[in-house]
């Protein structure tokens, strides 16, 4: 006993020296770390809150108020994948040059944004359609879609080339004005946080759901969320505090307690929520839950995030931004092309894609199956997803003991096993509600448990994947990662219409109630689920290309300090900056670090 | 090192145990081993021609997977497959402006008759009123009719052997199954009646009066009836519905949703009385789901099975009381109950009770309420 109080005692004397500077040898001073924790707890918070809004059929806005057709989500996607090519290209050289371009190519994008609101505009207010032959095929064909007529297809595609006009020039406004004060992560935070607090309330209060004719009611939806989705409150934060140290371990650590403590602020408020919506008179169908529920809720997450989210700071070892290497279009893009565990990635988020449209599987176990809404709901969905907390402080000893690979396999294969034993109990157990709900939960919590390392030890990896593309081309190219989404997106869209046409055919459309029917529920859940199965088994083999260790990651880092090192000492004869408390490899000039290799 | 040993070992160790030498002017070009060299500043080899690839494999990518997309998405109005006997009417996709179709023969080519309609083939249509079933029909499942939100009438031809339609109600040939109760079925009623106006309880002038509910949302299933199909009534626009004593099976979902639904009436020769009818046997799962104006409801002792959710979400708290269906009577003693009746779970309803739900309270060996009372 005696010695748990000295080391208390220790830890808490420990926590007040350092509290405003860093331990030796580390960069982050704890207060740093409660700023973490509050900080990246309510932005992740804010940011599931906006999951309950969100531009597609498993939305409780469109399930029960909008209704839209499920075909046309995907249709919509079609219709805006071409151009999509040419947007992504010109946000990458943005991104990836965070914001800072030489000036005419800066009028260029301007000029061409601006051109695309005035086109968007015009597309949607005006009817193109009316210049095509009305019985003509391309006419015929377009009001043959679900959802849609020829002329909602232009308005539809007006607002994709307004959004990304608009998108794109805010992208380079407040990237050049924030980024050199606030970090590549945590800048669009503070130009996003007001607009998108507004547009959360406006999504409930304006009653277009009320549109009687179902095309005006889908590109209206669709204008709506697209101006909605101008302001990403993405988890940031949560970004900036993985990139919080140049030492791997403290990265390590910081995403184990700070960052994993700050999540059970999101279990608080995903608890809280279902009971304030089971007060509503409808529920889950109650508008009220997007007039005053959500906004309320979202509203604060935003108001603390804001308050604490100050001090911290990303620590990646890279030049100033005056020495950034510039890197151009193509030299992005065959950059990340020789990063061959990019590859693999794509490789296994290809594979992947056989799992898309379908429905969430939790969401209609809950409502269909269980029946479920007020307290019992939040407390059942509390602990399935508690159920991944606990591993997760285990975090350290497995990527100690395990490589990237074998967690990655093991995952893959946790989630094969897992929704096989849904299948059966499904196909078996259907009819008994209480049995077959159980065993379903307890699967549920399993691959929740299952999960929790293999995606800490995902996002450790990706970090270390950028570490190693800083290594390759002198730049993270992190957006540039994109050009494999070139070349899978058409896959992935074509894949991803499979499970909705089979969701049709087995009666699922705008009419969610089809669920009720035990028949259907069945098929709509269980066949998709055997499609993710297969998935999962043949994503197990891309992984055993994977090589890249902790041998390796030590190297590229210590190429990364040297060159950091190096241009910093070039610019202006000082020293690294962000640099640890006592003198490291990093502080050193790369002649006199020392041979152990 | 023993395997166990090196398992155990602390992999990151490796970052205290690395340090490189790098030439200062190698920074930007030193090789790790067993990785790629760094490439920064450097023009990429043969850079003309991978542009090229890049940019033919990504137009080929985009336009193939268009074109499948563009033809997997499109549907004609009319889909068949065809089967052993005939063609099977297999999916209906309006595109806008049907609202009356007739299924009998492929294009009008009587040697290709349909003879099946298939489950959810006018899924979620929202344009049509009528729909004829031709004389070649055999089959139709029960969920053919699914959300098909105007629908007011369906007509069978007379000369068909297996189906037929009581006033634009489907029944099979010989009327003891009740398969679909159109869901704007009431529109019907009303401009047969002569009634402008749509009523509802909130409608000026109090809402629906005893005349508009006898003429528009009243339905008398035939006393031939003995089963009523599933989904056969859902959605329905009613408050009154009178069973035979005859009947013996309600079937899943059978009055699903059906809102308005306030009184349930048996009839037999000798008269009528409330709620289920003596004789009922099955009450299949989620039969009544929803309906929350009913507000009495009776299982007679001859039921042998009830369904899960059979009753859910018919009683709902207001104003801090319970309404709707806040006591469930049944004949049988609570012993008999349990042991002659294969009840599923969370067949009663149950009301929001502090945060958590609370299931209504059953009385067991009740005696049936007169209709006067109700």
């Amino acid at each position: 006993m005696a010695d748990i109080g000295k080391k208390v005692t220790g830890f808490l004397h420990d926590v007040k020296t350092h509290w405003k500077t860093p331990p030796e040898g580390k960069y982050v001073p704890y207060r740093e770390y409660k700023d973490i924790f509050l900080a990246v707890g309510f932005n992740y918070s804010g940011n599931k809150t906006l999951e309950y809004i969100v531009f597609a059929a498993s939305c409780y806005l469109m399930m029960y108020h909008y209704k839209l057709p499920y075909l046309t989500f995907s249709v919509i996607n079609i219709i805006n994948m071409p151009l999509n090519y040419i947007w992504t290209m010109m946000t990458w050289y943005i991104a990836d040059n965070l914001g800072f371009m030489p000036k005419k190519n800066e009028r260029k994008f301007y000029f061409v944004y601006m051109m695309l609101i005035v086109i968007g505009v015009l597309l949607i207010v005006f009817d193109p359609s009316v210049l095509f032959n009305q019985s003509g095929r391309f006419v015929t064909y377009m009001n043959s879609l679900e959802g849609i007529s020829c002329s909602s297809a232009f308005k539809i595609l007006g607002t994709h080339i307004l959004w990304n006009g608009w998108f794109g020039a805010r992208n380079i406004f407040w990237r050049k004005k924030l980024v050199p004060k606030y970090g590549r992560y945590k800048y669009s935070l503070y130009c996003n946080a007001i607009p998108k607090c507004i547009a959360v309330i406006l999504i409930g209060w304006l009653p277009f759901y009320n549109i009687p004719d179902v095309i005006t009611r889908v590109w209206v939806a669709n204008l709506m969320f697209a101006i909605f989705n101008l302001f990403p409150f993405d988890n940031s934060l949560e970004m900036c505090a993985q990139n919080i140290s140049p030492d791997v371990r403290e990265r390590i650590w910081v995403r184990t307690i700070p960052i994993k403590l700050s999540h059970f602020l999101n279990s608080v408020v995903a608890i809280l929520m279902p009971v304030f919506i089971g007060m509503l008179r409808y529920e889950w169908a109650d508008i009220n839950l997007f007039k005053y529920i959500i906004p309320g809720f979202f509203i604060f997450c935003v108001a603390v995030t804001m308050i604490f989210s100050g001090r911290i700071k990303e620590r990646i070892p890279q030049p100033p931004l005056e020495r950034k290497v510039s890197i151009s279009f193509w030299d992005g893009m065959f950059g990340v092309m020789r990063n061959k565990y990019k590859w693999v990635n794509t490789v296994v988020n290809l594979i992947d894609s056989l799992g898309n449209g379908m429905l969430p599987f939790a969401t209609i176990l809950y409502l269909y199956t269980f029946r479920l809404s007020g307290l019992i709901y939040s407390l059942l969905v509390a602990l399935v997803s508690f159920a991944g907390t606990p591993p997760d402080f285990f975090a350290p000893y497995f990527l100690k003991r395990f490589s990237y690979k074998q967690l990655m396999i093991f995952y893959q294969l946790s989630r094969a096993i897992g929704n096989a034993l849904i299948v059966v109990a499904l196909l078996f157990l259907g009819d008994r509600v209480n049995l077959c709900g159980t065993i379903c939960v307890l699967v549920l919590i399993f691959m929740e448990m299952t999960k929790t390392i293999p995606v800490t030890a995902g996002h450790d990896m990706d970090i270390r994947i950028n570490d190693y593309q800083m290594y390759l081309s002198g730049e993270r190219l992190e957006n540039f990662s994109g050009v494999f989404g070139w070349f899978t997106g058409p896959i992935t869209s074509f894949v991803g219409l499979i499970i909705p046409l089979m969701l049709l055919k087995y009666g699922f459309n705008s009419n969610w109630d089809v669920l009720f029917i035990d028949s259907s529920r069945i098929n709509i859940i269980v066949v998709p689920i055997i499609i993710d199965i297969i998935g999962y088994v043949l994503m197990t083999i891309p992984y055993l290309k994977w090589d890249y260790d902790d041998r390796k990651q030590a190297m590229v880092m210590e190429v990364l300090k040297a060159r950091e090192a190096a241009t910093h000492g070039s610019l202006d004869g000082s020293e690294a900056q962000d640099e640890p408390a006592e003198p490291a490899p990093a502080d050193e000039t790369p002649a006199e670090s020392e041979v152990t290799v | 090192m023993s395997r166990k040993e090196k398992q155990k070992r602390d992999t990151t160790a490796v970052y205290n145990e690395i340090k490189l030498d790098i030439p200062a002017d190698e920074v930007w070009t030193y090789q790790i081993e067993g990785l790629k060299a760094p490439s920064i500043g450097k023009p990429v080899e043969n850079a003309g021609r991978k542009k090229v690839i890049v940019v033919i494999s990504l137009l080929i990518a985009i336009g193939l997977s268009i074109f499948f997309s563009v033809r997997a998405v499109h549907s004609e109005t009319y889909n068949y497959e065809q089967l052993e006997d005939g063609w099977q009417f297999y999916k209906f996709s309006n595109p806008g402006d049907i609202t009356e179709i007739t299924i009998d023969c492929i294009d009008g080519d009587p040697s290709k008759p349909i003879t099946e309609i298939r489950e959810y083939a006018f899924n979620c249509d929202d344009k049509l009123t009528e729909i004829t079933v031709g004389k070649n029909v055999k089959k139709i499942d029960g969920k053919s009719f699914y959300s098909v939100w105007n629908l007011r009438n369906i007509h069978v031809d007379k000369d068909n052997p297996n189906y037929c339609d009581l006033d634009g109600v489907l029944y099979n040939k010989d009327m003891t199954e009740v398969i679909c109760y159109p869901i704007d079925h009431d529109a019907y009623l009303r401009e047969k009646a002569g009634i402008k106006e749509e009523l509802w309880p909130w409608s000026e002038g109090g809402g629906y009066d005893d005349a508009y509910i006898e003429k528009v949302q009243t339905y008398k299933i035939p006393e031939t009836v003995v089963k009523v199909g599933e989904l056969a009534f859902n959605y329905a626009n009613l408050v009154t519905v009178c069973l035979p004593e005859g009947l013996r099976t309600i079937e899943t979902l059978a009055f699903f949703k059906s809102t308005s639904l306030a009184n349930i009436i048996t009839y037999n020769a000798g008269g009528r009385y409330l709620s289920l009818p003596e004789g009922l046997e099955y009450i299949g799962s989620d039969a009544f789901s929803y309906d929350q104006a009913l507000s009495y409801m009776f299982i007679p002792s001859s039921v042998k099975y009830i369904g899960h959710h059979a009753f859910w979400d018919t009683c709902y708290k207001e104003d801090g009381e319970v309404r709707g269906v806040n006591v469930m009577n049944v004949a049988l003693g609570e012993e008999e109950f349990r042991t002659l009746v294969d009840s599923n779970d969370h067949w009663l309803p149950s009301y929001d009770w502090k945060l958590l739900k609370k299931t209504i309270d059953t009385n067991y060996s009740a005696t049936r309420q007169p209709l006067e009372n109700k």
